[in-house]
């Protein structure tokens, strides 16, 4: 039996003319592989950089741990067992690996900053799209990376890296000709969700080394 | 080559199987990406993210459903939530253009059938929209829209009824066109 709102009549109609909507263009296949090919490329590039950091915290917790079982037991503590020790090293490697991604989301954050104040400073627009484009893109992987990494298990931090995903896909996707138009929509976009100011207040005070390096 | 050797040469790291792989399935995985998105560099960047993960998990593909309907999973998971950020950002820039046009009197011309119908379906709810497009216009069952929204197969149809009648009711200045 026919549900009462069933029309089959318009039913029929509307999936031939719904066939306009949104309607394909022919699959651009070498673009899509090329771009993936090297987006994965930077992330093999980025993913040993962390590897190698949060290994050589590693090996300093280890050193450190190893040092502290002998002086137990130069010392011959019985209460200093190896399994205590044992047990130590790994929260200590925990520990500094997460100091690790804290680092690494700080120089990060140190980037994505310079990039912003710069991109929004630049009233008389003599930044090419393209380099400004291929720039956000760049700091748009490690933003994901981020996003996938422990650092943002602080929810204020995902919070802003969720906001930067979005500022910085604006950016890559820059339209040359309309480009004028676009940048002021972003610049618009990144004051009224006070962007700056919640990255200035992420970064903690002191010297960042990497600050000026990467995008910039 | 049979698609279950081509994922275990894949799996084994053959970079050609990678590639025989894409090529076989990235044209409805971007047609997909671009009938939910309606944007070329979008529908690229979510086909791209698409194939970045299916490789990334292909160690947890089980081989339980076909190969095109766990691609398809992860092409609407993708989209969905890739389209959810972008609404985000564009309902900011909304905003700021609702700020500027106040006081400025609105003109509407009466749109043609293809505006209002573009109008109609991105008016219909994200579940409903979803639905109705991967059915109606791609084609595909409802037994491959439950497994790739994750959804029973009876709330899929449900949905597609649904948005079927709310179509109804906004084109109904049109309905010369269809009883006709």
């Amino acid at each position: 039996m026919m549900d009462q709102h069933e029309d089959p009549k318009f039913e029929q109609w509307l999936k031939g003319a719904a066939k306009s909507y949104h309607s394909p263009l022919p699959t651009p296949r070498e673009e899509i592989w090329n771009e993936g090919a090297r987006r994965n490329k930077r992330v093999i590039e980025l993913r040993p950089w962390l590897r190698w950091a949060v290994a050589a915290a590693a090996v300093l917790v280890l050193g450190i741990g190893i040092g502290r079982w002998s002086a137990n037991l130069a010392s011959s503590r019985a209460t200093a067992s190896t399994a205590a020790a044992g047990r130590r090293i790994p929260n200590e490697i925990d520990s500094l690996a997460s100091v690790a991604y804290q680092i690494a989301a700080t120089q990060y954050l140190s980037r994505t900053e310079a990039f912003l104040t710069s991109f929004r400073a630049d009233a008389n627009r003599s930044a090419s799209t393209a380099r400004l484009a291929r720039q956000a893109r760049d700091l748009l992987t490690t933003t994901q990376l981020m996003l996938d990494s422990p650092a943002a298990d602080n929810p204020r931090l995902r919070s802003l890296l969720e906001d930067l995903e979005l500022v910085l896909m604006q950016i890559s996707q820059l339209n040359p000709v309309q480009d004028g138009h676009d940048r002021d929509l972003i610049n618009q976009g990144m004051n009224q969700s006070n962007v700056l100011p919640k990255l200035r207040s992420a970064i903690p005070a002191g010297p960042v080394p990497v600050r000026t390096e990467g995008a910039l | 080559m049979d698609e279950s050797t081509l994922i275990a040469r894949v799996r084994a790291g053959d970079s050609a199987a990678e590639r025989a792989l894409y090529d076989a399935h990235v044209d409805r995985v971007y047609r997909l990406a671009f009938r939910l998105a309606g944007d070329d560099a979008l529908a690229q960047d979510f086909t791209q993210e698409t194939f970045i993960r299916a490789f990334d998990r292909l160690g947890s593909f089980r081989g339980d459903a076909a190969f095109s309907t766990w691609l398809h999973t992860i092409t609407t998971t993708v989209v969905l939530n890739g389209l959810r950020k972008v609404k985000r950002f564009r309902q900011r820039e909304a905003d700021i253009d609702d700020a500027h046009d106040i006081g400025v009197a609105q003109r509407h011309a009466e749109p043609d059938l293809k505006v209002r119908l573009k109008q109609a379906i991105d008016a219909l709810p994200e579940g409903y929209r979803t639905v109705f497009l991967l059915h109606d216009v791609e084609g595909y069952t409802h037994e491959e829209i439950g497994a790739a929204l994750g959804v029973e197969t009876g709330t899929s149809k449900a949905q597609l009824s649904r948005a079927r009648a709310k179509l109804r009711v906004a084109l109904s200045d049109f309905a010369g066109e269809w009883i006709a």
